[in-house]
């Protein structure tokens, strides 16, 4: 076998077996709800869920504190403080990506991805308006 | 039934000419097959009509669109989403490639031209390489074709009629035939995203695309020698190409690096975005690949690895399309494309161009000459040899990490096999990729600067050491002395690392100076090269520097809780002065054109003797957009040689204020117990003293009749005056009311809400009172120092590529 052969299986093979060992890195963080969040106090990790727009979404400018409620998947809901300027049409959000930690009472969110309701959704609601002067 | 105001020959031309171009691209494949299996003339030149026909019809859908979208026809969907009345005409263009059966189109296009120039410069090579792309261009056809096959959908038009779309056929307004006339909704479009309206997203995507297309062009060289057995020819007609690729590529993905650091508010000219690592990607294999085919020029042996290279390149760029057009980066990016509901068949697409040739290759593979003897530890190929492998590995790394919502859609909890309990997601992407492609990074930065000075075949150690040391020990020396005088050791951690990195890219801009002007005495040949390789050094340089001695000036100190990160923002009152690192900065006022809003802020430095040292004005925007109900947050920076000042604003109250009825504002409730003091409005301490209740009970003292309880509190201002404030909570018959107590030297209001039966804290609501409010803007502002070096980089990079280009077009 060639020299280069070898250098070729080495390195790849220490690179793949590197990349697996990372997974369980901190780099790394899986999905979780705000329960399994709570049981896991203080450890990075994404929470996907919707904004609550029932509850008070409070942003305080001065602080630069935006506090509001949110529920993910399975339904639990959770206080959210987020240290960073109130995102721009975040009541608009349809669903939320929540990374950061909890804590006894609340989540901490570091970052905040938010999904918007696609242009293709606001197509319906122009054929929604039509259909209402039809009516009238 | 005639619809009124309708411009219906416009969608069925370009429906036509999608049709026309995909059975001319299949005409044309089929024609050069024959051609290639009876070498009769007559196939030939119907080959190159049916091509001739297919790069016109591309032609035709292009201009009919663009056509449709310059004259506001607004009955047709892609015209209505993408732009509207008040579009500038110079963003036509970015509107056009918005959405994604633009962009697809685009990517067409520029396939189509490049084929004609494939065909009249490829010689021998054009019967064998026009077809791979031709049968490309035939799938791509379908994907903006929109049409049902047994129920099927097939492609996405952009020539399709808002009436026409799924959701809205069989709606009772698309039986009127003045539907366009009767509803202002079609009157004017949805306008192009504010985001988009830029001029860099005028240049940027056509230039990516590009360098998208001409990925293809090494592939279809190397199917092409695959498929015809001629394993050596394809290399030298191919090279040429490879390297305008690379060039075109890295300007491309540098371009939207521009793009985001002028116009986002990313706070960065990199984010590692899925979308942007998808097109890195790319070029990293192609870069590998281009280096292999030199070798395999000059010294041959590598035939295995620059065909792998070369089909992996191209498999990459439709993964990439995959990715961001499957919509399955919808959590991770911000700037994927939505789902057209075209997964299926992008996967075939992927399925039938990335496995097939590889599976080609693979059936090949015992026929392609291998070399025999081993490479030399000390040549210059077996290093280069190295650096593609390291490119590869970094590709497969951000391959892998920009993978993961395509892994959890497969293997996690939801997927098809659910292997893993928890879906998967970076904690940290820039951090995590940053970590993992540094070392890889400084890896290829010393094989940049020492594998010039290797010769082919093997060198003498001596020799070696001889032309390496000077530039070596020099790059260190420099190393040291910017390490120091940016005060690369203040923070622990990576420092290291990045120090070595720092040496690393200065060694590799040095070490080629060097080599091109010492040991080639500037000869024209290798120019190109050594160019290139001093432009790739100083980006990385720049990007180092830039990125890791970036300083937010702006911060909030503000203390909230131990466990919040540092706050990177800060609040501007209007007319208000406030620190920031060295600049005191002064919001001057807000102006308003057209769907901007403009914030003047006034930077000044003064020195020890408070003398005015400079002054300059930042004027960071947002621009509205009512229709989609969307806002771009713009920032503006103040350039100087050796460092930017970069500031966006991060929050603005958009909304034109209405003045309160009752004159109070800026609600706050919460909680409190005897003997707390807390800050309120960064006005005032308040102090809960006492509490004093009064409770009257009915004849037969059974129930309560009426109960007034009152809180004693003390405001403390920041002078340390005292306030007395006395709130009541009433209860009468089970109605309850307050009566709110105010101060007015303080401007704050305060309604004593009830208590809080579980922890027996009084909960408190406070208002401001409405003078006391200023309007406020809360920006974020960075200072990135030497970015010039890396913008000069990029321009250095694109040069060498160019001269390497046009000197290898000489040559051949």
């Amino acid at each position: 076998m060639k020299k280069s052969h070898i250098a070729i299986i080495i390195v790849i093979a220490l690179s793949i077996g590197w990349l697996i060992s990372r997974i369980g890195s901190d780099d790394f963080s899986s999905y979780k709800n705000f329960k399994t969040a709570a049981m896991n106090v203080g450890n990075e990790i994404t929470v996907v869920g919707h904004l609550d727009l029932e509850e008070d979404i409070h942003f305080n400018p001065k602080q630069v504190m935006l506090t509001f409620t949110a529920t993910d998947k399975d339904g639990n809901s959770s206080k959210v403080y987020y240290n960073q300027p109130k995102p721009q049409d975040f009541e608009r959000s349809e669903e939320i990506t929540l990374k950061g930690f909890a804590t006894d009472t609340a989540f901490i969110a570091q970052e905040i991805l938010m999904k918007c309701p696609s242009k293709y959704n606001e197509q319906n609601e122009m054929a929604g308006n039509s259909d209402s002067y039809s009516e009238g | 039934m005639e619809y009124i105001g309708e411009h219906l020959w416009a969608g069925s031309l370009g429906r036509l000419a999608v049709i026309v171009a995909f059975t001319s691209a299949l005409v044309s494949t089929i024609a050069y097959f024959y051609f290639n299996k009876t070498q009769d003339k007559s196939w030939k030149s119907l080959a190159r009509s049916a091509y001739y026909l297919h790069a016109a019809s591309v032609i035709t859908i292009v201009g009919t669109l663009f056509f449709m979208m310059a004259n506001h026809y607004f009955e047709y969907d892609y015209v209505w989403k993408h732009t509207s009345l008040d579009l500038p005409g110079r963003f036509l263009f970015s509107a056009f490639w918005e959405g994604q059966e633009g962009s697809f189109l685009l990517w067409m296009f520029w396939h189509a031209i490049l084929g004609l120039f494939l065909m009249h410069t490829a010689k021998n090579w054009e019967s064998r390489t026009l077809p791979v792309l031709s049968v490309v261009q035939a799938m791509l056809s379908t994907m903006v074709m929109g049409v049902y096959i047994f129920g099927v959908k097939v492609g996405s038009s952009p020539f399709i009629l808002i009436r026409q779309l799924e959701e809205n056929v069989g709606a009772p307004w698309t039986e009127w035939s003045d539907y366009l006339v009767k509803f202002p909704a079609f009157m004017d479009g949805n306008g192009l995203n504010p985001l988009l309206q830029n001029y860099w997203m005028t240049i940027h995507p056509p230039t990516l695309f590009l360098g998208f297309a001409l990925v293809m062009i090494p592939f279809t060289f190397a199917v092409a020698g695959l498929l015809s057995k001629d394993h050596k020819g394809w290399i030298k007609p191919a090279i040429p190409w490879t390297i305008l690729c690379v060039s075109i590529l890295g300007t491309g993905i540098l371009m939207g690096g521009a793009w985001a650091y002028e116009a986002l508010s990313f706070g960065g000219f990199w984010a590692w975005d899925p979308v942007e690592n998808s097109s890195l990607v790319p070029w990293l294999t192609l870069v590998a690949a281009m280096h292999l085919m030199i070798i395999q020029r000059n010294k041959g042996s590598v035939l295995v690895a620059a065909y792998f290279f070369t089909i992996l390149s191209f498999s990459l760029v439709l993964y990439s399309t995959f990715l961001t057009r499957s919509g399955a980066l919808g959590d991770t990016s911000v700037h994927a494309f939505v789902d057209l509901g075209l997964n299926g068949q992008l996967i075939i697409m992927l399925l039938l161009f990335a496995l097939g040739p590889l599976l080609i290759f693979a059936f090949r593979y015992k026929g392609i000459p291998k070399s025999k003897k081993d490479e030399n530890m000390s040549s210059r190929e077996f290093w280069m040899f190295v650096g593609a492998l390291i490119l590869l590995i970094s590709a497969i790394q951000i391959t892998f990490s920009t993978s993961l919502p395509i892994f959890n859609k497969w293997v996690g909890p939801e997927g098809v096999v659910p292997l893993f309990k928890d879906a998967i997601a970076l904690q940290n992407p820039i951090d995590h990729y940053n970590s993992i492609q540094v070392p890889f990074a400084i890896v290829i930065t010393f094989l940049m600067a020492i594998t010039h000075f290797l010769s082919y075949k093997n060198t003498a150690s001596s020799i070696i050491w001889k032309r390496t040391a000077a530039s070596l020990v020099l790059a260190l020396v420099l190393a040291i002395i910017v390490s120091i005088s940016l005060d690369f050791f203040k923070e622990s951690g990576n420092s290291a690392v990045y120090f070595v990195l720092l040496f690393g890219g200065i060694y590799a801009v040095l070490a080629n100076a060097d080599y091109w002007f010492r040991m080639m005495k500037g000869s024209v040949r290798v120019a190109g090269s050594s160019i290139a390789h001093i432009g790739f050094g100083l980006i990385i340089v720049g990007a180092l520097i830039s990125n890791f001695k970036k300083e937010i000036i702006s911060s909030n100190t503000v203390f909230i809780h131990e466990e919040f990160p540092a706050n990177e923002n800060l609040l501007i009152e209007l007319n208000d002065t406030v620190e920031m690192s060295s600049y005191l900065v002064n919001w001057v006022k807000e102006r308003k054109e057209g769907n901007y809003r403009y914030y003047d802020l006034e930077f000044s430095r003064f020195n020890e003797n408070q003398e005015l040292v400079e002054e300059f004005t930042l004027n960071p925007s947002i621009l509205r957009s009512d229709k989609m109900d969307m806002n771009s947050s713009e920032p503006s920076t103040k350039h100087y040689l050796n460092k930017d000042i970069y500031t966006y604003v991060s929050y603005a109250d958009l909304e034109d204020k209405a003045p309160n009825e009752d004159g109070w504002a800026n609600k706050w409730e919460f909680e409190i117990k005897q003997g707390a003091e807390m800050v309120l409005y960064d006005v005032c301490m308040i102090r809960l003293d006492t509490m004093v209740y009064q409770a009257d009970m009915n004849e037969d003292e059974t129930d309560l009749n009426k109960l007034a309880m009152g809180l004693r509190l003390t405001l403390t201002d920041m002078d340390g005056k005292e306030y007395e404030a006395i709130p009541l909570y009433l209860l009468e018959n089970s109605v309850e009311s307050h009566i709110d107590a105010t101060v007015d030297e303080l401007g704050i209001k305060i309604r004593f809400e009830g208590i809080n039966t579980e922890n027996s804290q009084m909960i408190l609501n406070t208002w401001q009172s409405e003078e006391q409010e200023k309007p406020f803007i809360i920006i974020q502002a960075i200072v990135f120092p030497h970015i010039n070096i890396l913008w000069l980089g990029c321009i250095v990079m694109a040069l060498g590529t160019l001269i390497a280009f046009a000197q290898k077009l000489k040559k051949h």
